[in-house]
């Protein structure tokens, strides 16, 4: 039996005196979509940030692969997760491809000079595809829509060849159609390539939809962790948001829809 | 990326070192200047080609150390003499003026450069400190530089008025900038400060990218962040320093010459540092070359001339309509 992909034990995070995590403990297998849920400022990218050895002032452990996350570089980290920020600097002069080529950074020497080979161009057009990308790449990166834009930095983490992949609120501020298009291209880079998916997301319908575990968080706690179907339950959800939920299921729907009933007319 | 513009920009340059020598309030052939013991060819050997050489190792050192700044503080308005090192290396070198050292550590390193790259590196632990404990970002810490830049400057100031008047005259003159040579000392002094400086930058730049990127971002793509910008602090302060030392500060070279090469090349920091020495070496190279023959017999300080030239600049960018990129 190979460890958990992820093991946590005990993590604590306390910033400029606010707890912000409290005693969370969870693993996660190789292969997992695990969605991150809870309410504004329950602390969901706070442990994403952690996880990902972002965020190194936190208290207890995180094992990535058994060895602690903290023991690891930098670069060491990056071979492993690729990030997709939210808040990303939204005034690139970069192309797409200039910016997803910087992918590469963590697969090469630092001091090398030509260190460009096939081998890069072939992941990078790759990913471009995979992402839907490829018409982009010659694009400034601050002249791209919201959803495009999704797009080229889900291919940039792609071009980083990693095994994990995190997602920070990846469809805020985008319209359905790109919602619908940026989930399902990240449920096909779970299924299809085995990366494991992690992604932060306020809306449990999203979560419901694509991730087969999700971990809710409540107040920097874990209000409960588990498959996706076991919050398909009104109970688990007002426990987790605070307020009443009610399922809508259709014909053909293998997850119901959710909504809460104060926004039921 | 633009094809054909760093050939180009490498084309001027050497054209600038090669044939700006010749021009001046009195200009010079070249059989006068091939034949030894001429007047001619001690003014070319000695005064001429030694100037425009050290007007443009410092065009180059500064333009590079500018776009180094640009990237690591993510604002397009970030300079080393914007940012108050250049008035920390002023304040170190009046500083040693005043106290009259005139000791000099191996191989040419006077006290004046000593003090003045003391300056510079304590200026930039100070901006870096203040800016990094506040995390407000660049608005916090073009804020900082601003009150170090002042506060050096008040002290370079009361430094001077409590001077002799010899001193105070080094002092002023030198606060001026300048680059007048007799020989090729000052070249070889600055010249290791451009080498340290271009290598830095050349090798490190796929992690000037990731930096204007953000930190986040360059350290999730597993950039260690906070060595590398020790790194680029450290190599910056000390190039500033060894040039702020032989040519007194020298202004806003730094903040033009990324902006105008990056229209030129692009943002990616391969070209753009290479597009940055030569542009930069080049166009102090002309400014200079104005300075000493626009009120021939007289002589500006070139210092005067570029704050001059780029204060225009400068308000163009902040009134321009389109906010500004990189």
């Amino acid at each position: 039996m190979t460890s958990p992909l992820f093991e946590v034990c005990g993590l604590g995070l306390t910033l400029g005196g606010c707890p912000i995590l409290d005693d969370l403990s969870f693993s996660l297998q190789q292969g997992s979509f695990l969605a991150i849920v809870g309410p504004n400022g329950a602390g969901k990218s706070s442990l994403l940030r952690c996880l990902g050895g972002l965020q190194r002032k936190f208290s207890g452990t995180v094992l990535l692969e058994g060895r602690p996350i903290l023991s690891l570089s930098a670069r060491q980290i990056a071979r492993r997760i690729a990030w997709v920020h939210q808040n990303g600097d939204r005034d690139l002069g970069f192309t797409v491809e200039e910016f997803a080529r910087m992918s590469r950074y963590p697969w090469k020497d630092p001091f090398s000079v030509a260190g460009w080979t096939r081998e890069d161009s072939r992941i990078l057009a790759d990913a471009l595809r995979v992402a839907g990308a490829e018409a982009l790449a010659s694009r400034p990166m601050n002249s791209l829509s919201g959803g495009e834009r999704q797009r080229a930095l889900i291919a940039a983490a792609l071009t980083q060849s990693t095994d994990v992949l995190f997602l920070d609120e990846p469809l805020t501020y985008l319209d359905y159609l790109y919602q619908a298009d940026i989930l399902e291209l990240a449920e096909r880079i779970n299924r299809e390539r085995g990366v494991t998916v992690l992604m932060v997301t306020h809306d449990i319908n999203t979560a419901l939809a694509s991730a087969d575990r999700i971990l809710a968080l409540r107040k920097g706690r874990i209000c409960k962790e588990g498959p996706s179907r076991d919050f398909c339950d009104p109970l688990v959800l007002e426990d987790v948001f605070g307020t009443e939920f009610r399922l809508f299921e259709a014909p053909g729907q293998t997850v119901p829809h959710v909504a809460p009933a104060r926004m039921l007319r | 990326m633009k094809r054909g513009v760093l050939p180009v920009l490498l084309v001027l340059s050497v054209l600038a070192l090669v044939v700006i020598p010749f021009v001046g309030m009195q200009t010079l052939s070249w059989r006068d200047v091939l034949q030894s013991g001429s007047p001619e060819s001690k003014i070319f050997w000695e005064l001429r080609l030694p100037r425009v050489c050290l007007a443009w190792v410092t065009g180059a050192t500064l333009s590079v150390c500018g776009t180094i700044f640009q990237a690591l503080f993510r604002t397009p308005l970030a300079s080393p003499d914007m940012l108050g090192v250049s008035s920390g290396a002023a304040f170190g070198a009046v500083l040693s003026i005043r106290l009259g050292f005139t000791f000099t550590l191996f191989s040419g390193l006077s006290g004046l450069s000593a003090f003045s790259f003391l300056g510079a590196g304590l200026t930039t632990a100070l901006i870096y400190a203040v800016a990094s404990w506040r995390r407000e970002g660049v608005s916090s810490l073009l804020l900082t530089g601003i009150a170090f830049s002042f506060l050096f400057s008040s002290l370079t100031l009361l430094l001077q008025y409590s001077g002799n008047y010899v001193d105070s005259f080094r002092m002023a003159r030198w606060t001026m900038g300048s680059i007048q040579t007799v020989g090729f000392s000052p070249v070889w002094t600055t010249l290791p400060a451009l080498f340290l400086i271009f290598i830095v930058a050349f090798l490190r730049a796929p992690e000037l990218d990731l930096f204007l990127c953000g930190e986040e971002l360059a350290e999730s793509r597993g950039v260690s962040i906070k060595r590398l910008r020790r790194v680029f602090f450290i190599s910056v302060s000390l190039a500033v320093a060894l040039n702020v030392s032989v040519c007194g500060p020298i202004g806003f070279i730094g903040l033009m010459a990324p902006h105008i090469c990056r229209r030129l090349v692009g943002p990616v920091h391969r070209p753009l540092v290479v597009a940055s020495a030569l542009f930069g070496g080049t166009f102090l190279t002309l400014c200079d070359t104005a300075a000493r023959t626009f009120w021939a017999p007289a002589e500006l300080p070139v210092g005067a001339l570029t704050a001059l030239m780029g204060s225009i600049f400068f308000l163009w960018l902040l009134l321009r309509r389109e906010p500004q990129r990189f």
